[in-house]
């Protein structure tokens, strides 16, 4: 499963229950929609945390890092040294 | 020169005449700035007129309920002050919310109608609603419209707010113009406010905190407003937030114990030296956090203390911040606090006991509740908040605990009869207990729940199950499966070995 999917399905099955939300798009705003909040982005680290094993640096919780699913992404792989599949 | 709103001559005690007044006295000052968009009271005063003429043209007759769901911004500002021009009642609600919640909220206020954003959370929030009737703002104010001729009288109710109790469910607060007017006015002579002032608003405006402290302050003192134009998670925002605290000349900033401690940890430098005052509620403050914001910023941060039913009742302004930073202050005008001993007695200072308040700000009891439940939160007028505390020899007071159980997550209260009330009715739960549990910070909580499962259950499915109906903040973070609740030896639940 691409780093992508997995990080839809999360959103999806995580973060955004009871949102009448049901696809992600990889380029959908994350923040303006309000999908990843406060709490939102705390699941989020835990996630890429025990998914991937990223501990996130504070220099590196800036919206660019999360503002959708393709930055997420880039983040994970960057942080890897490469894609993850 | 700056102009000075007359604070002595006798104030107006609706919310109607409050924007009247700061309208007619600094009509070029910003009411509120956001991003590069900047409404002044005048300005503000036509498209409130405007918009509450297209509210009566729809059907809004005075005494209605309104319910108000829009993200925190000019909007909400916007919206709130039509509801009250057109005599309606506004019942302000967290776009958070689930569907269910909404509904609870609508359904018990008797809402008429929903007035929404033009675009966001709130809008996303009232698709789900099936009913009532959902009016855009947008498209009353391109109607436009004058603005109703007949002013609410002080003593109806201008707003409907909800208030988590211990009890299961939100318990409706109505406030009159005349308590909201009372409560602006006693925080804006307390804090010296006037329109020089700019209010940094990152607090809820749905929230008792940043309805009394942010917008009802603005409207009785005509200070700015200002608000980030793009709102994401602190987390992940805080330099953006600390630039444009900064860059907009911010003088008060009311805040919340986890906003002060994600800004002091930002790795960026500021310079908020134009800051004269910030604000820390919602939650204890811990010291830690003073002395993180302190020392980053030089500005100590300032307990509050408020409540739903009453609004601000304290301010700490003392004049040693350092050495009272664990107080919550002094009353402010207008509202009196004691704490009461095991029979209701007033008790010494020094000595502990439960908060109660008497407030001219104060509702005079929740609605759509039994009589019992009132005689029991406000017996001979007084509120029984239900939190311990002390009054030492200056009369400061300084919170020393909760007698109700609810969990502060981040800032937000969590009832958690609410939580258990969902879990309960899940096919695989047989018992639930939620319970606030230490989340590595202190002063801040998680919910936990802890279940004895009938059969094959997992965490993820309980906590999914809770986000469908709950708004985030209140689900639970953890699920711990046990065979039996620990009960004692009259049944009841002991907590302490939950937690």
């Amino acid at each position: 499963m691409s780093v992508t999917t997995e990080l839809q399905d999360f959103i999806l099955d995580e973060i955004a229950p009871g949102r009448a939300i049901t696809v992600i798009d990889p380029d959908d705003d994350l923040l303006s929609r309000g999908i990843i909040d406060s709490l939102g982005v705390t699941q989020l680290l835990e996630f890429l945390r025990d998914r991937y094993g990223i501990v996130v640096a504070p220099a590196d919780l800036v919206p660019g890092n999360f503002r959708n699913v393709r930055a997420i992404e880039a983040f994970v792989h960057a942080r890897q040294g490469g894609p993850v599949c | 020169m700056t102009a000075v709103l007359p604070l002595r001559a006798a104030p107006p005690v609706t919310l109607d005449g409050l924007l009247d007044r700061a309208a007619a006295t600094v009509p070029a000052g910003a009411a509120v700035a956001c991003g590069p968009r900047r409404l002044s009271w005048s300005e503000l005063h036509a498209r409130t007129g405007a918009l509450a003429a297209g509210l009566v043209t729809r059907g809004i007759e005075p005494g209605d309920a309104v319910a108000l769901l829009a993200a925190d911004g000019p909007q909400f500002v916007l919206g709130l002050l039509a509801i009250a021009r057109a005599g309606a009642v506004a019942v302000p609600l967290n776009p958070a919310f689930k569907r269910p919640e909404l509904e609870f909220c609508v359904r018990e206020a008797g809402a008429r109608a929903v007035l929404t954003e033009d675009s966001g959370r709130g809008v996303d929030a009232a698709r789900e609603l099936q009913a009532p009737a959902t009016i855009a703002l947008a498209d009353v104010l391109a109607a436009g419209g004058d603005a109703p001729s007949s002013p609410a009288p002080p003593d109806a109710p201008a707003a409907f707010t909800y208030s988590a109790g211990a009890t299961g469910r939100p318990k409706r607060v109505p406030r009159t113009h005349r308590q909201l007017a009372a409560e602006a006015g006693a925080f804006a002579a307390a804090t010296a406010l006037g329109p020089a002032d700019r209010l940094f608003c990152t607090l809820p405006l749905h929230h008792a905190y940043g309805f009394g402290c942010c917008l009802l302050a603005a409207l009785r003192s005509g200070a700015t407003l200002v608000f980030a134009e793009e709102q994401g998670p602190l987390a992940l925002d805080r330099d953006r937030v600390l630039a444009l605290i900064e860059r907009s000349e911010a003088t008060v900033f009311p805040a919340v114990p986890f906003a002060l401690r994600v800004l002091a940890e930002a790795p960026g430098a500021a310079d908020l030296s134009r800051l004269r005052l910030v604000f820390s509620a919602g939650t204890l403050l811990p010291r830690a956090t003073f002395a993180a914001f302190t020392d980053a910023f030089g500005v100590p941060p300032r307990q509050l203390y408020g409540c739903t039913e009453a609004g601000v009742v304290t301010v700490n302004l003392d004049p040693d911040a350092r050495a009272t930073a664990g107080s919550v202050g002094v009353p402010v005008a207008g509202v009196e606090v004691s704490v009461l001993g095991p029979s209701g007695e007033p008790v010494e200072p020094g000595r502990h006991g439960e908060i109660a308040i008497r407030s001219d700000a104060m509702t005079r009891g929740y609605a759509g509740v039994p009589d019992e439940v009132n005689h029991e939160a406000f017996p001979d007028g007084a509120f029984r908040t239900g939190d311990r505390g002390r009054l030492d020899e200056a009369g400061r007071l300084w919170i020393t605990g909760r007698r109700k159980r609810l969990i502060d997550v981040s800032g937000e209260k969590v009832d958690p009869v609410e939580v258990e009330d969902v879990l309960a009715v899940h096919p695989r739960v047989r018992e639930v207990v939620v319970v606030g549990a230490a989340s590595g910070v202190q002063g801040e909580e998680v919910v936990k729940a802890v279940v004895v499962a009938d059969g094959a259950c997992g965490e993820r499915e309980l906590v999914r199950f809770c986000r469908e109906r709950l708004a985030d903040y209140k689900a639970p973070r953890s699920v711990e499966f046990r065979d039996a609740i620990p009960r004692g030896s009259a049944g009841e639940v002991l907590r302490k070995y939950l937690v």
